[in-house]
């Protein structure tokens, strides 16, 4: 049980209780596409919107993912760990604050330590922004719980 | 029980002294509380205990109001992993206690000058004018109107809670008043018993803003909420930027003049 906790094996005992929703559970997503390298903060969704970053893990581990995190909002979603181009990635950040005024960000992780590099990226964003808003991390235990909910403040210069 | 969760807490106190009691043995200050029209129901929801503390303070009130009787309590409240005991203000909020902070400063040091205050002297007299210049124009044309105008305006303005801040801040304001008007006859008695009062007010207020009323309302705010209200805050700010800075640097000298400076209000 050593080694990075982001890629150690593991495996969750489920029981045979019950799902929870019966039936078809409608997608909140309300756009397209997700990939925080290809979407635009010109895109008229994002415009004056509250915005969820994702690590792309965070949908699968949570259960409720669309109706707690996803309604009603913007999304893009992102590795920190294994994404390249990380520099455009601060910048299309920063262009949601900026030229698409969106009212508020929330970033949401999981536990594993290389996860809180996206946080670290919204907030760095946060500070070469000209624009200031709202935002929050959430962490994710790796069943899908929340951990911790937190209103972020951008990095000392 | 039922019936004490619907019933205002000024009437179960006013009939149940012990419940005073033992509502200030879990840091809820109703007792003295002017207005006290909150239901018990609203009060446990608005402290966000423990669900064991809830549990215990409804026994507790339950054996007040029921002695010797099994009365059925209500399950207390789950609290969510988003609702954390530490205080985490959101963005707006956080400004609101900056300032809060501010006005702390100048509640600090305002004993030593009312000590000192002679009402022969124009000098004394200035410094007080400005000083009620910093309560009329920061405390309450900025700071208190933010939160009438903008943050009160996000709940339902029938909520006992918010009556009891307004009826706070209308207190804080004929002490102002009554203030001014002393100090226009140099009746320096009437200066510093009113401004005394206003302290008095104003540092039991803003208690109660920071440690219950506005994490309650974080609690209650969507982010679409919470976006919108940084956002109306920022403007404001913006409006009154040069304003903001000269009435923050005058506590800062009336600090340097006046008394020992107060360290854990004081950045």
């Amino acid at each position: 049980m050593s080694g990075c906790p982001g890629s150690r094996m593991m495996a969750f005992e489920k029981s045979d209780a019950p799902e929870g929703a019966v039936g078809s559970v409608p997608s909140q997503l309300r756009q397209w596409p997700i990939q925080l390298h290809l979407v635009s903060p010109a895109a008229p969704y994002f415009q004056g919107a509250d915005v969820v970053l994702a690590a792309d893990c965070v949908p699968f581990a949570m259960g409720d993912f669309h109706s707690t995190y996803l309604k009603g909002k913007g999304l893009a979603i992102a590795c920190p760990k294994l994404d390249g181009g990380q520099e455009v990635y601060l910048e299309k950040i920063r262009g949601l604050f900026e030229d698409a005024k969106i009212n508020t960000l929330t970033v949401v992780i999981m536990q594993v330590p290389c996860c809180r590099g996206l946080v670290g990226l919204a907030l760095q964003a946060l500070k070469e922004s000209s624009r200031k808003v709202p935002v929050k991390a959430v962490i994710v235990s790796l069943q899908g719980e929340v951990l911790q909910e937190e209103w972020a403040t951008e990095p000392a210069a | 029980m039922e019936k004490y969760l619907r019933m205002p807490i000024k009437e179960i106190i006013g009939k149940y002294p012990p419940v005073g009691t033992l509502l200030e043995e879990y840091q809820i200050g109703c007792v003295p509380c002017s207005v006290g029209t909150c239901l018990l129901a609203d009060i446990v929801e608005i402290h966000n205990l423990s669900p064991e503390d809830e549990g215990a303070l409804m026994a507790g009130i339950s054996g007040i109001v029921y002695p010797g009787q099994a009365v059925a309590l209500p399950a207390p409240r789950k609290r969510s992993p988003e609702m954390p005991r530490k205080i985490s203000y959101s963005p707006p909020m956080k400004a609101l206690v900056e300032e809060h902070r501010h006005i702390k400063r100048f509640l600090a040091v305002l004993p030593a000058v009312l000590d000192r205050f002679d009402a022969r002297s124009e000098a004394d007299r200035a410094l007080v004018r400005d000083g009620l210049d910093f309560i009329r124009s920061y405390a309450d044309r900025f700071h208190h109107a933010k939160e009438e105008d903008i943050l009160f305006a996000c709940f339902d303005p029938g909520l006992d809670i918010l009556k009891a801040m307004r009826e706070d801040h209308e207190r804080g304001r004929a002490h102002v008043r009554a203030a001014g008007e002393a100090l226009a006859r140099c009746d320096g008695e009437g200066v510093t018993a009113n401004l005394h009062g206003y302290a008095g007010v104003l540092a039991e207020h803003i208690r109660k803003e920071d440690e219950i009323l506005y994490p309650w309302m974080d609690r209650n705010l969507s982010m679409r909420r919470v976006g919108e209200l940084f956002a109306r805050f920022l403007a404001v700010d913006e409006r009154f930027a040069e304003d903001r800075k000269k009435y923050e640097s005058f506590v800062g000298r009336l600090e340097d003049a006046y008394a020992e400076p107060i360290s854990e209000v004081r950045r």
